[in-house]
């Protein structure tokens, strides 16, 4: 039987959640993100939990002692936990700095996902919809953007910006919305193409009308979809912009910024500097990769079953 | 004209099946539950005849072709039991072993698939489908390989199933001598009128087609018998191509092992599902001499031809791509060269049906299933795709199991019809018995949903369609399974399912009106 | 025939976004405040007043001329090679020189990833897109997953962890050298004339591996190719990763295709129909994200350069930025664009090789 080409509509929603569930992955991957955004959360409201009055920079955790950071163990508390790591000859306790760190990257990447693909679906979808000129110079502009290795366009926006976080939060968004324009502007298209949308055109609908009764609801599960597999890439980006030195705000928490310092020890043979908050970063996007991939699976009609 | 044809369908009534599908069940498990799509068909398709099944969308016709060719997709779907037999041969006879199936709730389904059996299983077919029976679908646009040229996709099937007489007909055409020539001279001279089929029949006995207007001008040129032959020779000898007739019988003699090592399977697959121990013993210590001799005699062309597979597979190639064109020009292709090497989106939606039906029949199946073969195409390309068919019938005595929903196609096609209703046979019988009197209560429903011009006598029908829908076959409704939707609906209609009985001549239905038989 | 023509157009393509690139660039230049880029032609010890200083400095630079001016002024600039200087921490001196110097080794980084990641990568995923959920593609999708999911310099600081020699005392799996392109044991005491000293480099290429060949320094080149090991391996173990997860999506979703079912009905054996019927078909949709792969592989390279001490564009870049060189960030920024439109071509002209709809 050929199965029909649909978008999931609201009444399905309760069954997509069923699948979700159902699917044993996305499932672990729903859990730990939740669990990210409730650290997260806690972060902001109770910093106290985490031995400071506020988390916004790392020396709040700053221990002047100088002796070579120890590993992992359970003989120094709840903090030491998970080792020390040293920068700028003072100690940081691993466990309470990653998780105040979780805060900022997970933070800053919802924050250019969420206004990228905003920015970008009404961009494209208004392109898509009306097409001629406007749809003509979004393909121009967004080819634009696409022809420089992202990583590099974000350090070039950087440098024109300034080297401090919220210009690379810019940055970020300068060269991420256009993804979300060519996603929302091609199911634009095909919205389109549909009966419905012509009838309503032909009733006398407005294109503004159209495109938010119609388009934007329609392009909101492949947006979606993308928000969630992005995220983990957005992290990525952010916290390879810290790892590479070219945000100038050594205590920043941050973990790609922890990683950076911690690296200096690994050729004295300690790991835990690198490993743990590198463990905190894979965790979450493994799970958010985990929950996307599992998104994709349930609100792709051709494989929904 | 009736008569003549009843008269035919008479004489075909008596003739052997070729195709029996006995109680058929095909089940899908899915997120939602268990979709029952096949709920014991049986139907039988007699050498030669074009055999129609028609019925709503949804109510399980594909997956009747579907599961015939074995082609349901699993996961989710499996057939669970009854039984195919394709030139009396059961391919589902190793059924119960490939797969246990542990329902625990509606949507909660465990198969355990044996995968050395189903293994094992997928060969065999493979060898069956293709060869015995052919399929074509019904958007050529999505059934064609996008990626593939249309050439390339048809010699692939000639190159599966003809090995073994590919490379006879070249050893033939290798290996002909003058005398082959004078004596194939002496036959023909005598004959008046047209001598173009036997001019054909030979050339293609000998794979020198090409040669065939040159030696029908010849014989024309009405010169002396030396002469004659001379010139023959001189065309015939000219199509060689000088292969090496050692490499290509030593290929001749593999292949034919290799069918037979396929038969010797064939009868171990039939031994154990009678479970003859003996013969089981017999067959597998026969197959495994079998493999190790093939293995022994022929090492050193297997190691060549893992290297040289190019140049050893050239000239099957070669030959293969002759014969393409020639199906091509048989399902009435103009071109057949530009076709060849072009791609399906380059080709008219009825060319790539066209080419679709030529790649079907190119290993010459005795049985062609199409499901809905025309419904993807304007009205035009249609007729000229049924009278294909029904032309390929004729010529070929291809069986034909022909699927739609379109009454006025079958009419036009069939000679016996089955009615299909939500995964049931529930109608069987001659055609223009079905049309003029319909028996189960969706039957006469069906064909009176459409408005008739050639059949006057029953202008009393009034133009009405059947109340309510297909219905869900996750949760099919009990009983005869058309109760809900049947004008004359008895108490007994949702407690037990009537069985598909002949209530006259070769004309069975499954309604309690007719009869109180219940499916076991 | 037609393949041709599909090149030519494609080709004809590339003018447009060639310019568009170029646009992109003088729109990142021309946003810098106009003191800004004058800064460096001032002298405020010289008698000239600093506000003539600034105004010779606006008049020699273009900045007085309409935008569009200084556009194609920009353009002219661009193409007759004068792409400013920089001066940073690792190089001082014309912009295009640098790249000349640098790019090479970025190029062979991504070049060796990439063909490493194609090769492993379609077998593989052909093997384990035709078994979906088998214990095969369970380990093949944790294994892309994880180093998919896995920031990059993560990975290169994980492998320098497990593989560096060294790093951890008594691992008999740290064999491989950690940072720089070779051990500078393996140069000798006296240098070879193409050998330069002050910038580490070699001739006639910039890339050890291949110069020593060239010259026919096995040390040299053993060294050489010691060194590039744990760069590759990372780049390609994270690329790999993406490219499987593509095929294999691409596999499952071909697998479940009408023309796939034909196939099986002709009786095409299911070996066969796995590799001539699904797997053309499954690397059509890898190909088009091929480009965006690549764009994150160029990525990559930067940040595998700088975790290596791999000295290529990356690391120029890098110090371009630091060093506030505006020319070394503009003429790296272009020539990482130049590169990533290169590879868009090729993916484009394979994809077209693949695929015949496409050509038309």
């Amino acid at each position: 039987m050929p199965v029909k080409k649909r978008h999931p509509k609201l009444e399905d929603y309760s069954h997509t959640l069923r699948l979700l569930v159902k699917n044993k992955l996305a499932l672990v991957g729903m859990v730990i993100t939740i669990i990210y955004f409730i650290i997260a959360m806690l972060d902001v409201v109770y910093p106290r939990y985490l031995g400071v009055s506020s988390t916004n920079s790392l020396l709040a955790f700053g221990i002047p002692v100088s002796v070579t950071p120890v590993g992992p163990s359970f003989s120094h508390g709840f903090a030491g936990l998970l080792g020390y790591t040293e920068m700028y000859s003072l100690q940081f306790p691993l466990l309470p700095i990653s998780l105040a760190a979780i805060k900022f990257d997970m933070g800053y990447s919802l924050f250019i996902v969420m206004i990228g693909a905003g920015i970008g679906t009404l961009v494209g979808a208004i392109a898509g919809f009306k097409g001629g000129y406007i749809d003509e110079i979004l393909m121009r502009v967004t080819d634009v953007f696409f022809s420089v290795p992202f990583l590099i366009l974000a350090l070039a926006f950087i440098f024109l910006l300034g080297r401090y976080i919220i210009m690379a939060v810019y940055a970020l968004l300068i060269i991420w919305w256009p993804i979300y324009a060519r996603l929302a502007r091609g199911q634009a298209l095909y919205i389109k193409s549909m009966k419905f949308v012509e009838a309503a055109t032909a009733s006398g609908a407005s294109s503004a009308r159209n495109i938010f009764s119609h388009v934007l609801p329609n392009v909101l599960s492949p947006i979606f979809v993308q928000i969630s597999l992005d995220l983990g890439t957005i992290m990525q980006l952010f916290a390879v912009l810290f790892f590479l030195g070219v945000i100038s705000d050594p205590y920043f928490p941050e973990l790609g910024n922890i990683i950076n310092q911690g690296q200096n020890w690994l050729g004295a043979g300690l790991w835990w500097p690198v490993i743990i908050p590198g463990i905190f970063i894979l965790l979450f996007t493994i799970s958010i990769n985990l929950l996307g991939d599992g998104l994709r699976d349930v609100l792709d009609p051709k494989l929904r079953r | 004209m009736v008569e003549e044809q009843q008269e035919q369908i008479k004489t075909k009534n008596d003739g052997e099946e070729y195709l029996r599908v006995e109680n058929l069940v095909t089940r899908f498990f899915t997120s939602k539950g268990i979709v029952k799509a096949l709920d014991g068909v049986s139907l039988s398709v007699k050498k030669g005849e074009v055999f129609g099944l028609v019925g709503e969308s949804g109510c399980g016709k594909s997956v009747t072709a579907t599961s015939i060719m074995d082609l349901i997709p699993d996961p989710p779907g499996r057939i669970i039991s009854g039984s195919i037999r394709i030139d009396d041969y059961n391919i589902l006879n190793d059924l119960p072993r490939l797969a246990k199936i542990d329902v625990k709730s509606e949507t909660d389904v465990r198969v355990k698939r044996n995968k050395k059996l189903i293994k094992r299983h997928n060969f065999v077919i493979s060898k069956i489908r293709g060869n015995k029976i052919a399929m074509i679908f019904q958007e050529p646009s999505l059934a064609l390989n996008p990626v593939i040229s249309i050439g390339k996709q048809i010699t692939e099937n000639i190159l599966l199933h003809n090995r073994v007489e590919i490379a006879n007909s070249i050893i033939r055409r290798e290996s002909l001598t003058e005398a082959d020539i004078k004596s194939f001279y002496e036959q023909i001279k005598d004959e008046k009128g047209d001598f173009r089929p036997l001019v054909n029949s030979w050339t293609r006995q000998f794979a020198v087609p090409v040669a065939e207007d040159e030696i029908v001008n010849i014989l024309r040129s009405g010169a002396d018998r030396e002469m004659t032959v001379r010139e023959l020779s001189e065309v015939i000898m000219g199509k060689k191509r000088g292969n090496d007739l050692n490499v290509i019988s030593t290929m001749r003699d593999y292949y034919k092992r290799e069918e037979e090592l396929f038969n010797l399977t064939l009868k171990l697959l039939e031994a154990e599902s009678q479970n003859d121990q003996n013969r089981i013993a017999l067959l597998e210590q026969q197959i495994s001499n079998l493999r190790y001799n093939l293995k022994k005699d022929f090492s050193s062309f297997l190691w060549k031809r893992r290297f040289f597979r190019k140049k050893y597979e050239a000239v099957f190639e070669d030959e293969a791509r002759r014969r393409a064109l020639e199906l091509l020009t048989l399902v009435n292709i103009a071109e057949p060269t530009r076709v060849y090497d072009s791609y399906p989106h380059e080709l008219s939606g009825g060319m790539q049906q066209r080419a679709m039906i030529a790649m079907a029949i190119a290993s010459n199946p005795m049985m062609l299933i199409a499901d809905e073969p025309t419904t993807a195409l304007d009205v035009t390309t249609q007729a000229q795709i049924l009278d294909l068919i029904r032309d390929l019938n004729k010529v070929t005595g291809t069986s034909v199991l022909f699927i739609t929903h379109d009454l006025a196609v079958i009419a036009e096609m069939c000679e016996r019809l089955g009615v299909m209703y939500a995964g049931n046979l529930v109608e069987e019988g001659p055609a223009s018995e079905l049309f003029n009197n319909p028996l189960h209560p969706y039957t006469t429903g069906l064909l009176s949903s459409i408005p008739r011009a050639d059949v006057k006598s029953r202008n009393e029908i009034k133009l009405e369609s059947i109340p309510g829908s297909v219905p869900n076959l996750i949760t099919p409704p009990s009983g005869c399974r058309f109760h809900p939707r049947c004008k004359f609906k008895m108490d007994i209609c949702a407690e037990k399912k009537p069985a598909l009985v002949e209530v006259q001549e070769n004309h069975k239905v499954a309604c309690f009106l007719y009869s109180k038989e219940v499916e076991n | 025939m037609e393949l041709r023509y599909f090149i030519i157009r494609r080709l004809l393509l590339l003018i447009p976004t060639l310019f568009g690139l170029i646009l992109l660039i003088f729109f990142l230049l021309r946003m810098f405040p106009d003191t800004y880029l004058v800064a460096r032609y001032i002298n405020p010890k010289s008698s000239v007043p600093v506000s003539v200083q600034i105004e010779q400095a606006k008049a020699a630079l273009g900045l007085n001329y309409p935008i569009f001016i200084q556009y194609f002024f920009y353009i002219k600039a661009l193409f007759t090679g004068s792409w400013g200087t920089m001066s940073t921490s690792i190089y001082t001196g014309p912009v295009l020189s640098g790249i000349e110097l640098y790019f090479p080794a970025t190029l062979q980084l991504a070049i060796f990833a990439t063909i490493l990641s194609i090769i492993i990568a379609i077998p593989l995923g052909t093997y384990i897109g035709a078994r979906p959920n088998s214990i095969a593609d369970q380990t093949g999708r944790v294994f892309s997953l994880t180093f998919y999911a896995m920031p990059i310099f993560l990975l290169a600081l994980l492998l320098q962890l497990v593989f560096g020699k060294n790093v951890i005392v008594g691992n008999p799996l740290g064999v491989l050298p950690i940072a720089g392109k070779f051990s500078f044991n393996a140069i000798g005491a006296i240098p070879p004339p193409w050998f330069n000293a002050s910038t580490g480099l070699t001739s006639p290429t910039h890339l050890p591996l291949l110069d020593a060949l060239i010259h026919g320094d096995w040390a040299l080149a053993y060294s050489s190719f010691i060194y590039l090991i744990l760069p590759v391996v990372t780049l390609t173990l994270s690329l790999l990763a993406g490219i499987l997860r593509f095929i294999r999506a691409g596999m499952v979703d071909s697998a479940n295709q009408e023309y796939v079912k034909t196939a099986r009905s002709k009786g095409v054996p299911e070996s066969l129909v796995i590799k001539r019927h699904i797997r053309k078909n499954a690397l059509i949709p890898t190909i088009t994200v091929l480009g965006l792969l690549f764009a994150s592989l160029l990525g990559g390279v930067v940040v595998v350069e700088e975790v290596f001490g791999y000295y290529g564009m990356g690391m120029l870049s890098l110090s371009a930025i630091t060093n506030v060189a505006i020319y070394g960030v503009l003429g790296t920024t272009f020539v990482f664009g130049i590169t990533l439109m290169a590879a868009n071509l090729i993916v484009d002209i394979a994809y077209a090789f693949i695929d015949p709809r496409i050509r038309y």
